[in-house]
């Protein structure tokens, strides 16, 4: 499983406007929705429900809000550059700037779980999510994100 | 007279050296220890120094009372919470354990090194207890902060095994000096003399000590040296009537450090430098009593009890011990390569020595050829170790800039003052508690009292239980980093443990039964774990693993989800197993 799997160029959103967590997850809904062809409404229940078990800001200004729906498709990620940082109840108290939305096929199982570790994986480094801050255009994301664990390496 | 100063200054230029090396030593991550011992082999009779200590009841009278002193001090700074957590295994460990070890060792001391077995069994024997004072320096001064339940083990293993091994060495003596009438049930009674002396004199000179402390008016720079000179005449006492004076200096320690004393920091800092003055000179002395000159002739024997030791007896008893307990793998297999061997060996060695028994000179020189090799392997491998096997706990909070202040009178509250850190949770906005505030603070030169508003930087100045201090340093230290290593030890996202495995399965399609779907995750970590849950402690579900992230007081505070649980840092372990299995042919699994 690998980001270029989970993403398209279309999925990144270089300056999402928010000012709040709950502005954000529904900015996030409808533009998942738009990707997906799903209810937002339905997108941005399943994220709200999942954030009722704990937040998904995993600290260091990152969030991975992810859910599952039924009538998806495949797996689906959407990346998001926020233009201010917002509060995001994280882990670490710190305000969030880079959010990772993961949504997933109810059927998807170990699928899901190791989508979402990749994900983990990839903005646990740090080196990364400071080139990703630093990057302002769709493409530039784009690019970052789905470079392979051994090109960054090298 | 100059005879006298003489002796004088060669005691206090030996202690300086062993300080000053010690500045260089823990730089190279080198065990203390061993370079005091080398330290006492250098200046001894067969090196640099050519210092003639040919006196062996001194040596061992020096090298006793320090010993007493150390456990004393040892006691003294095991919490009973981490007694309460181990107990079980550790004294399994400590009881058993040494008796395995020390049976299991004999025979190759026996049948290979062709010893006669009084002299195999008071060898092995001296060889079976781990060293409480190599073990501390290594885990505490080490600066690593091992998972508790294994730290804590280790910890009260080795405190308990000493006074065990020292009953057990003892009473061989005995029998093989021909006291006792050669019948077992004279031996077992004296070994439960020995433990039951050791355990009620033990107790009954902590609780004195407790109450000359609290009770009697001293001038306060005494109760250091009246709590010093207490623990060594409980560790005399006990010996003369018949008890283990050890198992008593390591138990009144233990009473002691548990109570509610009256300055209490100061007898720890007075007892800190004392212990150090103590592991110098025991070692020291030790060394000195050694001759490296006799070494050749026995390397061969002692290089190969030293690897039955540490590859063959100690990890069958600990593996045989820890069988019936909840311990990982990796916990095990660390517990059994812990089992460093130090002064207590060495003094033990020297029983049989000054008891007379023949053919025992080799007894001493062999076990302290087996000290150095277990000091210098185990001691330098430890910290790599426990950080190859993903033992080592991240510090819960940043730096913390503290000092303790005793407060004369006041038993359960000390005076802390901290210094704001700029990256703490205080500094960056976060609110400041009721009961964390301030009595003053001090900052750039001016006093305020009972100040509302804090910033980086301020020295401020407040009372303290010490169960508020953890609290505390959250508030005033550093932010801890969540970086990599926590999310490989605490996992990739955090939950509360109000959520219920319910919520849990439907949220990430868990392959987890209806029958196991009652409760919340709090819930099904204590009917797992019952009391002794502790930060770090995982719960297998399907693919994930749940981890404790956070408690306070007993309650989960949070939990982690870890995503990729397979995803160790034994990546080489498994492949070694792999080719392991592969050469031998064994079918896998």
């Amino acid at each position: 499983m690998e980001i270029v799997d989970l993403i398209s160029p279309e999925s990144v959103v270089p300056n999402l406007r928010a000012t709040s967590k709950k502005q954000a997850l529904q900015e996030l809904a409808r533009r998942a929705a738009e990707l997906t062809g799903l209810h937002e409404r339905a997108i941005f229940d399943v994220l709200l429900e999942r954030e009722r078990l704990g937040t998904t800001g995993v600290g260091n200004g990152i969030a991975i809000p992810h859910g599952k729906l039924s009538n998806l498709p495949r797996l689906y990620g959407l990346f998001a550059r926020l233009e201010k940082p917002i509060g995001f109840d994280s882990i670490d108290e710190q305000p969030v700037d880079l959010i990772f939305l993961l949504l997933a096929p109810e059927s998807a199982g170990a699928d899901h779980l190791k989508a979402l570790a990749r994900v983990s994986r990839l903005l646990r480094d740090k080196t990364v999510c400071e080139k990703l801050r630093g990057t302002d255009s769709a493409e530039g994301l784009y690019a970052l994100l789905t470079e392979s664990p051994a090109s960054r390496a090298a | 007279m100059a005879e006298i100063d003489l002796i004088i200054l060669v005691c206090a230029g030996l202690t300086l050296a062993s300080v000053f090396t010690s500045v260089v030593a823990f730089r190279a991550g080198a065990p203390l220890l061993l370079l005091f011992l080398c330290i006492g082999l250098l200046a001894g009779r067969d090196g640099l120094g050519g210092i003639v200590l040919t006196d062996r009841p001194s040596a061992f009278l020096i090298a006793s009372a320090a010993l007493a002193v150390i456990l004393f001090d040892s006691g003294f700074h095991t919490s009973l919470k981490s007694y309460r957590q181990a107990a079980a295994p550790a004294i399994t460990l400590a009881t058993l354990g040494v008796v395995l070890t020390a049976g299991l060792l004999a025979l190759p001391a026996h049948f290979l090194l062709g010893f006669d077995w009084p002299v195999s069994l008071l060898l092995s024997t001296s060889l079976s207890s781990t060293d409480a004072a190599a073990l501390f320096f290594l885990l505490r001064v080490g600066g690593i902060t091992i998972r508790d339940r294994v730290r804590s083990t280790l910890e009260v293993e080795s405190g308990t095994n000493d006074p065990v091994a020292a009953c057990l060495a003892l009473t061989l003596v005995g029998v093989v000096a021909g006291q006792h009438g050669q019948g077992l049930a004279a031996v077992a009674v004296d070994l439960a003399r020995q433990m039951g002396g050791g355990v009620l004199f033990g107790l009954i000179g902590g609780m004195a000590m407790v109450l000359v402390v609290n009770r009697v008016k001293l001038e306060a720079g005494l109760y250091p040296v009246v709590v010093m000179g207490l623990a060594i005449a409980v560790y005399a006492m006990t010996n003369l009537l018949g008890g283990s004076g050890f198992l008593a200096a390591y138990l009144a320690g233990l009473v002691a450090g548990n109570a509610r004393l009256q300055s209490a920091g100061s007898l720890r800092r007075f007892q800190d430098g004392i212990t150090w003055l103590a592991q110098i000179g025991m070692f020291v002395t030790l060394g000195l009593l050694a001759r490296p000159s006799q070494f050749p002739a026995i390397a061969l024997p002692s290089a190969l009890l030293a690897a039955a030791l540490i590859f063959l007896a100690r990890p069958i008893a600990v593996f045989c011990c820890l069988a019936p307990f909840r311990f990982g793998t990796r916990e095990r297999f660390f517990i059994a390569w812990v089992g460093l061997r130090g002064a207590v060996s060495l003094l033990l060695a020297l029983v049989p020595v000054l008891g007379g028994v023949p053919g025992s000179d080799v007894i001493f020189e062999i076990s302290f050829l087996v000290v150095l090799v277990s000091l210098a392997v185990q001691g330098w491998t430890v910290r790599p170790l426990a950080r190859w096997l993903g033992l080592i706990v991240p510090e819960k909070t940043g730096l913390v800039e503290r000092v303790e202040v005793d407060l004369p009178g006041l038993a359960d509250r000390e005076m802390v003052t901290y210094q704001l850190h700029p990256e703490s949770a205080i500094a960056h906005g976060r609110p400041l508690p009721r009961w964390a505030r301030p009595l003053l603070l001090h900052r750039e030169g001016t006093v305020q009292y009972s100040p509302r508003r804090l910033q980086a930087g301020d020295r401020i100045y407040l009372l303290a239980t010490p169960s508020q201090l953890p609290l505390l340093d959250k508030l005033f230290g550093k932010m801890k980093d969540e970086g990599a290593t926590e999310a490989s030890l605490y996992g990739d996202f955090a939950i509360g443990p109000d959520a219920t495995l319910k919520a849990l399965r439907e949220s990430y399609g868990l392959p987890i039964g209806e029958e196991e779907e009652t409760g919340t995750i709090g819930e099904i970590f204590r009917r797992e774990y019952h009391s002794d849950l502790e930060i770090g402690d995982r719960l297998h579900l399907g693919p994930i693993d749940l981890i404790v992230r956070d408690m306070q007081e007993g309650r989960i505070l949070s939990v982690g989800i870890a995503l990729e649980p397979e995803e160790k840092p034994l990546a080489g372990w498994e492949k070694f197993k792999a080719r392991l299995i592969a050469a031998i042919g064994l079918p896998e699994g």
